[in-house]
Formats: C-alpha cells, sequence, structure tokens
C-alpha cells in the first residue's frame, strides 16, 4: 500500500506477532541482497517493511508488481544467511537500573530471578526505530510480560536497557521513555561516525549478559 | 582569504540544513532537508551552485561578513529585508563584501526562509549531509540549533551542487492528501468529517510536526487505537492520544504508534510549512496518480 507519495509499504500484519515480525525481517534481507531498481531506501519495521522510491524514476504500480513478484518466490540464499549474534554485558539495577526491582516484584520475582530470566534465552533484534540505533529485541516467555509504565521518565542515557510488552529495548542515544529502565550497558548502537552507523540489522541475536 | 560570516542576531530554531539526510531510517534517523524544499532549491538556483543553507524561522536573523566576500541568495517566505541599513525587495540576491551587514526581519508572511551562499558552509557532513537534526542532535553547527555570536566559515562547494529547479507554489486552496495507512481504522463519519471541516495551524509547531487546532471536533469521538508502531513519513497526518491532529514534518521520529489517516502530498507540504499560526486550511483527498502529477510539475 502507498504511504504517502513517495513510498511503499508492504505490511505483514496489523498486530505485532512473532510471524508477522520473521516474515518482516526476511522479506527485509531479501530487498538488502537485491534492491528492486528505483528504489531509494528500505527501512524494516516491526511487522512492515518501507520502501521508498522517486515517482520520477519509478511508478507505484511498476514497483508494487516487482514487490509482489518478490513476495510470491522464495527468500534466495542471501535472506537465509546466518545472522548476525551480539552478547551485550549489562549491569542490572542499581543507578543505571532503577525500575529493576518493581519490574522483577511485578512479576513475583526477585532481582536475581529476574536477570536469570531475561538473561536465559537469546532474543531477536525485531527492528531499529523510534531513535538512532534504538533496537526492540523479543519475545519473552508470557511469564515475562509486563505492560509499559504509567509515566514517562525524563530522558536516560545511551545504552540504557528497557523493558516492557515482552520486549527488551536497548537505546543509543538519551531518550525520554515509559518503559522500565532495568541496567545499562557500555553497548552503543549509533556511531553517525560509523558506515552503516548501527551495528545490530534485523533479525541479529542478542544474548544478555550480567556484567562481570 | 576564505569568507566567514558572523551571526549577530538569531531567531529560535534557526539550523543549517542541506537536501536532507535520505536512507537513514532503518538506522532510526529520519531524512531532515529543508521545511520548504522549493524555496531553499530557489535560492540556490539563481546562485547557479550553492552549498547548504542556513534556515530561519519567523524573526529572522543578523549576521555580519567578517572576511572575504560572497555571494548570497535569500528565498522563502516573506520576509523584511536590509542591507547596511538599505532595505532591499525580497526574495533577494547580494554580493556581499567584508563588513557588509545584513539584517532579515519579520515580513509579511511565512515561518522559514533560506540563506545560501556561492560556497558551502564549513561543518562536517554526518551521514552524508549537512543537515541539522535537532531531535538526534546530528549535523549543522554541533547538531543544535543556531545561536547569535556563532561564526561560520565558508569554503568550496563541494563536487555534487547540481541544483534542481523548482516551482514556486501558486496554490491557494486546499492541502491535497493521500489517505494514510490507517485511514480504515476511523469511522466513514470521521473521515468525511475530516475532509469538509476547517482546522487551524495551532502556535505547537516546529521542525518535528505542526499541531492542528481541530476546531470542529473532528476527532472527538474519534477511537483511541492501541497500534503497531510503523514507519512514518513527512506528512504524515497523526492524530495523537489527546485526539490533536498533528502533521509530522521533516525531523519526524522514524517511527510511531498513532493512527495516521493521511498524508500531506509532496507537491504540497512546502505551502503547508509555510502556513503561520492562525491560518486556517482545510484537507482535500487525491489519488496517487494525481499526487504525482502535481510533484512533477513543481520541480520542472
Amino acid at each position: 500500500m502507498p504511504l504517502g507519495d513517495r513510498g511503499l509499504l508492504v505490511r505483514f500484519g496489523r498486530t505485532l506477532s512473532d510471524d508477522a515480525n520473521r516474515a518482516a525481517i526476511a522479506f527485509a534481507r531479501q530487498l538488502r541482497a537485491r534492491l528492486p531498481d528505483g528504489v531509494r531506501e528500505i527501512d524494516p519495521n516491526l511487522v512492515s517493511v518501507l520502501l521508498t522510491y522517486d515517482p520520477r524514476v519509478m511508478a507505484f504500480e511498476r514497483l508494487a508488481g516487482e514487490v509482489r513478484l518478490l513476495l510470491s518466490v522464495a527468500p534466495g540464499a542471501a535472506s537465509k544467511a546466518v545472522p548476525g549474534a551480539q552478547r551485550i554485558a549489562v549491569t542490572f539495577g542499581g543507578e543505571g537500573g532503577p525500575d529493576l526491582e518493581e519490574a522483577a516484584a511485578a512479576l513475583k520475582l526477585s532481582p536475581a530471578e529476574f536477570v536469570a530470566a531475561h538473561n536465559s534465552t537469546p532474543l531477536r533484534v525485531l527492528t531499529t526505530g523510534f531513535a538512532p540505533g534504538f533496537v526492540y529485541c523479543g519475545f519473552h516467555p508470557e511469564a515475562l510480560r509486563l505492560p509499559r509504565r504509567t509515566t514517562v521518565r525524563p530522558p536516560v542515557p545511551p545504552g540504557s536497557i528497557l523493558f516492557a510488552a515482552g520486549q527488551t529495548a536497548i537505546t543509543a542515544t538519551a531518550v525520554r521513555t515509559g518503559w522500565h529502565v532495568i541496567g545499562r550497558s557500555a553497548f552503543r548502537n549509533f556511531d553517525p561516525s560509523a558506515d552503516p552507523p548501527t551495528k545490530l540489522l534485523e533479525g541479529d541475536s542478542v544474548t544478555f549478559v550480567v556484567e562481570t | 582569504m576564505k569568507a566567514a560570516i558572523r551571526l549577530t542576531r538569531v531567531g529560535p530554531s534557526a539550523t543549517i540544513q542541506d537536501t536532507g539526510r535520505p536512507g537513514m531510517l532503518q538506522h532510526g534517523v529520519s531524512e531532515s532537508g529543508p521545511m520548504d524544499r522549493g524555496a531553499f532549491l530557489r535560492a540556490g538556483m539563481s546562485l547557479g551552485g550553492a552549498g547548504a543553507a542556513i534556515e530561519f524561522t519567523r524573526a529572522g536573523l543578523d549576521f555580519s561578513i567578517e572576511q572575504g566576500s560572497c555571494r548570497a541568495a535569500l528565498a522563502g517566505g516573506s520576509f523584511t529585508l536590509a542591507c547596511n541599513g538599505a532595505p532591499a525587495a525580497w526574495p533577494a540576491m547580494l554580493d556581499l563584501q567584508p563588513g557588509d551587514q545584513v539584517s532579515i526581519t519579520p515580513g509579511a508572511g511565512g515561518n522559514y526562509g533560506y540563506l545560501r551562499f556561492d560556497q558551502e558552509i564549513d561543518v562536517p557532513a554526518v551521514l552524508g549531509s549537512r543537515s541539522t537534526n535537532l531531535v538526534a542532535a546530528l549535523g549543522g553547527l554541533a547538531g543544535r540549533a543556531l545561536r547569535a555570536g556563532d561564526g561560520l566559515g565558508l569554503t568550496s562547494l563541494g563536487p555534487a551542487t547540481t541544483q534542481s529547479p523548482s516551482r514556486p507554489p501558486n496554490e491557494s486552496g486546499p492541502i491535497r492528501f493521500l489517505w494514510g495507512i490507517h485511514a480504515d481504522l476511523f469511522p466513514p463519519a470521521v473521515r468525511q468529517a475530516f475532509v469538509g471541516s476547517e482546522f487551524t495551524v495551532s502556535s505547537q509547531l516546529d521542525r518535528m510536526g505542526v499541531r492542528l487546532d481541530d476546531r470542529g471536533g473532528v476527532f472527538a469521538g474519534a477511537p483511541i487505537l492501541s497500534l503497531v508502531s510503523d514507519a512514518i513519513v513527512a506528512g504524515d497526518i497523526q492524530i495523537l492520544g489527546d485526539r490533536t491532529p498533528i502533521v509530522l514534518m521533516r525531523d519526524h521520529q522514524p517511527t510511531g504508534g498513532y493512527p495516521r489517516i493521511g498524508t500531506v502530498i509532496s507537491a504540497d507540504l512546502d505551502r503547508f510549512a509555510q502556513m503561520r499560526p492562525g491560518s486556517t486550511l482545510a484537507f482535500a483527498p487525491v489519488t496517487l496518480q494525481k499526487a504525482h502529477e502535481l510533484f512533477v510539475a513543481s520541480v520542472l
């Protein structure tokens, strides 16, 4: 479907689900392997991929046709490439994680039990969005689902580890947040002097460990 | 000797902008670039080749030439201009020498004006662009708005300075839009009222977005939806949780979860950006084909 007069949005669902996110990631990786002519950029989201185009160069209908064709064929070898894997060391709780105890208590866990459960399985990078280098990672099991806080905090520093809605997010710039701030890491996913400026790609595997 | 200018008075939220920073949405960085892209291009066109612009807001800007000489072009909105105290017409082209003082003060209309030189503004390109992204604190002069006292050096133009032409908009009718990615989630009566009602530009407007006063209460009864966060593009008309409509502009958040009823077409976004607080407007839907025709007509 069109998103404005320079965007084509391919949606794989209208709510956040594991299947829809996996489909969006697979399609994004397929596009990264071979970008259709006339596409300016691709922007994978939680359950969709945005393609932007210059209407002087590429007609919407032609682009839509190419996209339909791509979606109808099995993803190529490139999109099956092994995703990256990143270990992220986190100092949970304390000054950098003021909401750890509250979040653990809401799930009827001790902070140590919460951290162990949180770190027990690798998560997938669902998408980058909201702010530069800000990544959403998921999904935690149902037992670790917690809604966002009811209030928004003043900006938290880069490297903050946020927790809500069955996901863990990592900030790369100072942002305001309504998520539970559970820890802080030295990991920085955004460096404007690097090319590309972010390290994590949608679909990558992220393992959180306790900073020692 | 390389030219250098000194800003002696700067209105709020003046920034350095070039054509923008495309391709970075996937890294969580919106494109930025001039709020009135056409005016930015027209200033460059009159110079033949030009570097990044200083985008200034309604209050304008005063600057002086500290050293060297340069040619400057000014365009966008309608501002009051004086060079060494002598009034000058708007838009303008000025040949400037050391000691010259230029004063840009509020004029009859518009929110944004552009000052470009036949040289490049000597600030580093960040992720391929000199555009300032105030939200992400990237680009421009240390990622921030310009302030009185700032000095800017001018340097030779880079290779990619081909200027695309642009026609000034001569429309005064409704702001045209395409139905948005969440239009089907609004009841038909709300969609109908959206097209038939007048809105007023509120005083809350910046490079991120322009809030509108929903005088007719079009969205007063609209359902509040919880949506999966999705890509945003400039021009998206989003309805906030308190039911305020906001048109998202060049420094928009890269993603958002509020419902979007439509997207202002590219050909009308410059005109919309220049509408001052208190201006009334109506929205009119067009087809994608029409939006493309109007876009091509605006740039050729």
